[in-house]
């Protein structure tokens, strides 16, 4: 039955081709360290699943985002367990993201033809850090609020720029209702699209110019 | 399309050098080691995703089980200051919690009594659009100004578009005093 299902819509769709060129391509002989890319991808759905899960009760708003941040982990029933997941998952992908990236310096495996894998893989590095960032002012307590003060102290210091910069981090001179909106937009919308768009073309690259095999001695 | 030969994943199920069956092997109840790999991913994928998607379901449902945070009984005031035979206009506050927001609500409500002893309640929000009716103690009767709508002194019908009569409420008297619950 499933089979016959499968045939049907392969002879409509061809996703047999598709789906071994994904899962079943050749590779070369590997070992753990290779699949950190594959984590880091895990964590990153895992985040998607449980931060769309808390839009559903969070509240961008200066008034009302802590109390609706204490309604989510307190009273919802598992609300602890979908934002305890977006918590540790955030600390996750970070921790995955650096490690799959010390593997590809170890090995060389951004040297050619994988060099523009390798600049996706650092924009998608510095949306990790970014998506962290923002993140962390939505709860709106009193680490949120210091956290964003020194974060945009550090974006102050940038040549020429810093004070523009700051201020339009922060939607102002100081943290307010309006930092907390844009931080909350670009962390639900204009980062995930980003985001998607860009593992997108990590990923074809990844399955288009193969993985590199580990480095023998003297290579 | 062109038909291809052997299996419809279009790939090999058997492994090309180690899967040679052994002289005296079952080869009906081998399991090939793609397909207990396969089987294992998919069956750790659905552990997981039953670990988010389960607790998911409550997360979401979760409002929906909450009693509306609504005080139940709601205190209305002394009992002995209603009179009987006519209708006096009580007030209350009604908090209503929904999630993280408490909001406040003014209620007002006509109670009378005919032996000071049974209460009736009526809630003076006209039941066709939602005005206000007020008591008019010449015609025994409240009257909602935005429609002519006239109820008699139980709340029924009694003149103008009202689809039904004034909503009542539940009434006790504990230790004097009036308590009002919606039905």
């Amino acid at each position: 039955m499933a089979t016959r299902f499968g045939d049907w819509l392969n002879e409509r769709s061809g996703w047999r081709a598709a789906y071994t060129m994904v899962f079943l391509r050749k590779i070369p002989k590997i070992n753990w360290a290779y699949t950190l890319g594959s984590a880091t991808l895990f964590a990153m759905i895992i985040q998607i699943v449980t931060g769309i899960l808390l839009t559903l009760y969070y509240v961008p708003d200066p008034q009302l985002a802590y109390a609706s941040v204490g309604y989510i982990t307190n009273e919802l029933p598992f609300g602890w367990l979908i934002r305890g997941l977006h918590h540790w998952g955030a600390s996750a992908m970070v921790l995955l993201v650096v490690l799959h990236m010390v593997r590809v310096i170890i090995y060389g495996a951004y040297k050619y033809p994988r060099e523009f894998t390798w600049i996706t893989g650092v924009a998608l590095l510095l949306l990790t850090f970014s998506f962290g960032f923002t993140g962390y002012l939505l709860p709106w307590d009193q680490r949120a609020y210091w956290a964003t003060v020194v974060g945009t102290q550090i974006g102050e210091v940038t040549p020429v720029v810093g004070d523009t910069l700051r201020a339009v981090m922060l939607g102002g001179e100081e943290i307010s209702g309006l930092t907390l909106s844009r931080f909350y937009g670009a962390h639900v919308w204009v980062l995930p699209s980003v985001l998607l768009l860009l593992v997108g073309i990590h990923i074809y690259l990844v399955i288009r110019n193969g993985i590199t095999s580990v480095p023998k001695r003297g290579e | 399309m062109v038909e291809e030969k052997g299996h419809p994943n279009g790939i090999d199920e058997q492994p090309a050098t180690d899967a040679k069956p052994k002289a005296g092997e079952d080869l009906d109840h081998r399991v090939s080691r793609r397909k207990l790999l396969v089987t294992g991913v998919g069956v750790m994928s659905g552990a997981i995703a039953a670990t988010v998607g389960v607790p998911a379901i409550f997360y979401v449902a979760g409002p929906a089980q909450e009693q509306g945070g609504e005080q139940d009984w709601i205190r209305l005031g002394t009992a002995s200051s209603i009179e009987t035979g006519t209708q006096t206009l009580m007030k209350a506050t009604v908090e209503r919690r929904a999630g993280y927001l408490t909001t406040t609500e003014e209620l007002s409500v006509f109670v009378s009594t005919e032996n000071g002893a049974d209460f009736v309640a009526l809630s003076n929000i006209c039941t066709h659009l939602g005005c206000r009716v007020r008591w008019v103690d010449d015609q025994n009767a409240f009257f909602c100004p935005c429609h002519n709508a006239v109820f008699g002194p139980d709340g029924t019908v009694l003149e103008g578009p009202p689809p039904r009569p004034l909503d009542r409420f539940e009434t006790k008297v504990e230790d004097g005093q009036i308590f009002i619950r919606r039905t």
